[in-house]
């Protein structure tokens, strides 16, 4: 025998062998989400990442669609364009981000003290093209996630480098037109990533949005990912007129087209300019991450969601400024140890966040001031620090502990003396996670943790309504959350990703600061129970070209203590769901279809006013011309249905009323239209 | 064939301790032999498909599925800057890119330099996965067949040898 042919042999022995079959958790800190399957290296059933093909294949009407990726998550628009979207997940309106802890290349994307919303989360300033990778993460069971992670919490990283220079053009129906260029030229010892992206928008709307976002980011990096660094700057711009929620009993009268507005001075405008660093390094057996950011946020909005309720001669325009400069530091260890046949990690970390915020509330008319609600200086300070072992006992059993400690400073000078002062606010939250993999394909787990969001800085001290000058009391800086969740993941089918939750959620107080009004409103303990259903279906063999998601999610959500006024969560939504299918034979045709199911909300705590459902078809037909040239054609709401992308229930007054009405107001998805890209790779 | 032997015991020995030190231990092969019948310089590289997808997964912060075409191309581009065969004159040999099949545990990629004798390769660089493991080993193996019989000369390159000379 020679020693020729012994070495194909040789080379069998040592690559055949699962060399990486113990290194899962290792795996996890050097390459988060970049396995297909979850089995094995999840912390809950309820965890996932979706990659850069399942991403550019969504069919998205707007950037912060992205997020739907995460099963459950609805995103949807209730105004301008511009204007941060409105979320929904495990039950929750999240209204413009509050309990869904989103981060762009770990820099925070809620805005905490928002003059509009605690924990806005404006994605207008998201690239898809730039996105590899989406990592999202439902309820509280991570000690490395503090402020509004309770709901869930979506990750979205941006690629260092990309496989080829792109630049693709899009025209479409009610005004929208977009160009992008994205590229990644390697320059001596690293790659200069660059993006531009320049958009508008009417959508549907009377009175169109006239949305006109111009959007870059330019990246500098060295190495790898966890062997690396990279620097990274960006900036957006955005201005747009809005469309807010209109009156159903002016539109059901014939006064009102659904698509008009009863006050075409709305609208806004948003600045984002942030730098952002992130060095990494990596080696068998440990892994160290520093990140750093400095963001400057600027917003500019003025709304009517009333008309003449409480100024029938001005009407209740009123503006919400918020300039703010947020810097930050997150940094983490982690050792990583083999014992007898277990591996077990350590990690810890510290984030630092500081807020320095100058918002305020205005009357104003035609985006006029007229008088001043509140106007309030705003800093913010907060230190989280976390630690958290994940150990693999054997094959079939891992172990998740955190415990997380987290201290609050609220300074705030207001123009009323009374609201004017600082405070502080601590609290721990710990989290324990079990998964049992007794079985090849099929993974069980039990998680249990504790969660929080803060409370705007001006609620916490705000001891005199401004609007009002009734005397109000306080509310606490942080509120607690509870959630326990048992789950199943299974594999057992080839090709078939299924993920079941059964979930808990409580929190201590719904409070929320209504910054229409300026106040807080210390709401009523709350829990939701619900399960949630994931299915990803992408066979292999002669099915390859065919992919289907199909996720469910009903919630119940209700008050926990006797109210007269009822039980229900106005807004809490109780169903969701989507089936997408996406067909892609490898040749020069390749489409999606996905529908949307938004389910019914309660408007009211006795439940007596319901929104209806929604239901949305998007769809894209993609036909590659040659190996560079790509055409696609998008079509949104394919069925033209007539529904609601949100309702509420309050008062208000038309011009010609003379006394307020209660009645239901709704913003509506958008009409059918379509879209047509070219894109060119290089 | 007792050196190939051992080889082969400690290799196997490697693999299996492997499984409690499984992430010190990362490993390719490259397979360079001249092909008579074409008359090109084959080159066959054999590496972990775990490491491939870890590699590029830090490249390009995404997922690529290396059995399309049009995500062949990143392993491709890096494959090409990490590894190449010099002539005598120090100028690089033409070395064309075959193709790659992809397995669950190997990745092999196939390079060819048309109507080359093995006597025109000088100097190896082989700096695939050891700019990104710390401990690759690239083993590289040199097939020649001297008066009919078959020879094999084996190059180990790692982080610290990137370069080294054929004969």
């Amino acid at each position: 025998m020679s020693q020729l042919r012994l070495l194909p042999l040789v080379v069998a022995v040592a690559l055949a062998l699962p060399a990486h079959a113990d290194d899962d958790i290792l795996q996890k800190v050097l390459v988060a989400g970049s396995r297909a399957s979850q089995l094995g290296v999840a912390d809950a059933a309820s965890v996932g990442s979706v990659g850069q093909k399942q991403l550019e294949a969504r069919t998205v009407y707007r950037p912060g669609e992205l997020l739907e990726a995460t099963p459950g998550l609805v995103v949807s628009q209730h105004s301008g364009e511009g204007k941060a979207n409105q979320f929904y997940l495990r039950g929750f309106n999240l209204d413009h981000g509050t309990d869904l802890k989103t981060t762009v290349d770990d820099m925070p994307v809620n805005q905490r003290s928002h003059a509009h919303g605690q924990g806005w989360t404006d994605l207008n300033f998201l690239i898809p093209e730039l996105a590899g990778r989406l990592d999202y993460k439902k309820g509280p069971y991570s000690a490395q996630d503090g402020d509004f992670a309770s709901a869930g919490v979506a990750a979205i990283t941006y690629a260092n480098r990309l496989p080829q220079n792109l630049a693709t053009v899009t025209v479409g129906q009610n005004g929208y037109a977009r160009a992008a260029v994205t590229g990644s030229p390697e320059l001596g010892p690293g790659s200069l990533l660059y993006a531009l992206e320049v958009l508008h928008n009417d959508g549907p709307f009377v009175h169109p949005d006239d949305y006109q976002k111009i959007n870059g980011v330019l990246r500098w990096s060295e190495g790898y990912a966890n062997n690396g660094y990279a620097i990274t700057a960006m900036a957006y711009h955005g201005a747009w007129n809005a469309t807010d929620q209109v009156p159903r009993r002016a539109v059901d009268g014939g006064q009102l087209n659904r698509f008009d507005t009863l006050d075409p001075s709305d609208g806004g405008s948003a600045h984002r300019y942030s730098l952002s660093g992130v060095w990494r390094r990596t080696t068998s057996d440990s892994a160290s991450k520093v990140s750093a950011y400095v963001i400057r946020n600027q917003l500019d909005l003025y709304s009517n969601f009333t008309y003449y309720l409480d100024d029938p001669v001005n009407g209740d325009q009123f503006s919400q400024p918020d300039r703010r400069v947020t810097s930050g530091l997150n940094a983490s260890h982690t050792w990583h140890a083999h014992l007898n046949g277990m591996t077990s990690d350590v990690s810890v970390g510290v984030q630092l966040q500081n807020d320095n915020i100058f918002n305020g509330l205005y009357s104003t008319r035609a985006r006029t001031p007229l008088s001043t609600t509140r106007a309030d200086h705003v800093v913010e300070s907060s230190a989280g620090v976390w630690i958290e072992n994940r150990t693999r006992w054997s094959q079939w059993l891992r172990t998740t502990a955190g415990l997380r400690a987290n201290s609050y400073r609220f300074r705030v000078k207001s123009d009323l003396a009374a609201n004017t002062g600082a405070a502080r606010d601590h609290l721990a939250s710990p989290s324990f996670g079990v998964a049992l993999g007794p079985w090849r394909d099929t993974e069980l787990y039990v998680n249990a943790g504790s969660g929080f969001h803060s409370n705007d800085a001006r609620g916490v001290l705000t001891t005199i309504d401004p609007k009002s000058g009734d005397a109000v009391g306080s509310v606490p800086g942080l509120v607690r959350s509870r959630g326990m969740e048992v789950g199943l993941r299974s594999e057992i089918v080839p090709g078939l990703q299924t993920a079941l939750s059964l979930y808990r959620l409580d929190f201590d107080s719904e409070l929320t600061f209504v910054g229409d009004a300026g106040t807080t409103e210390a709401g009523r303990p709350s829990r939701r129970t619900g399960i949630e259903l994931s299915n990803y279906f992408k066979p292999i063999g002669a099915f390859k070209w065919l992919s289907v998601d199909v996720d469910a999610a009903f919630a119940r959500a209700r008050y926990r203590d006797v109210a007269l006024e009822g039980e229900r969560i106005p807004g809490a939504v109780e169903g969701v769901g989507q089936v997408a299918v996406t067909v892609d034979p490898g040749g020069p045709w390749s489409g999606a279809l996905r529908l949307r199911y938004f389910g019914p909300r309660p408007l009211i705590e006795d439940n007596s006013v319901r929104s209806k459902a929604s239901l949305t078809l998007n769809g894209r037909l993609s036909w590659k011309l040659n190996r560079s040239t790509k055409l696609e054609l998008e079509g949104f709401n394919l069925t033209n249905r007539r529904d609601s992308a949100i309702d509420y229930l309050y008062e208000s007054r038309l011009k010609n009323e003379t006394a307020p009405v209660a009645d239901v107001h709704f913003h509506p998805i958008e009409s059918r239209s379509a879209r047509v890209t070219l894109v060119k790779n290089w | 064939m007792m050196v190939a032997l051992r080889r082969l015991a400690l290799v196997a020995l490697l693999s299996c301790a492997g499984h409690a030190l499984a992430h010190q231990f990362h490993v390719g092969f490259v397979d360079i032999s001249f092909n008579a019948r074409t008359g090109s310089l084959e080159v066959v590289h054999t590496y972990h498909t775990d490491d491939v997808d870890a590699l590029l997964g830090n490249l390009y912060q995404r997922q690529f599925d290396l059995s399309a075409p049009e995500d062949q191309a990143v392993l491709r581009k890096y494959v090409e800057k990490q590894f190449w065969i010099n002539g005598a004159d120090g100028k690089r040999l033409p070395l064309t890119w075959v193709g790659v099949t992809v397995g669950p545990e190997t990745v092999v990629v196939l390079q060819e330099i048309e109507n080359t004798p093995l006597a025109r390769a000088a100097v190896i660089h082989d700096n695939v996965l050891s700019d990104f493991l710390a401990d690759q080993t690239n083993t590289v193996n040199i097939n020649q067949t001297v008066d009919g019989k078959n020879s094999v000369r084996t190059l180990a390159f790692s982080r610290q040898a990137t370069e080294q000379a054929v004969k």
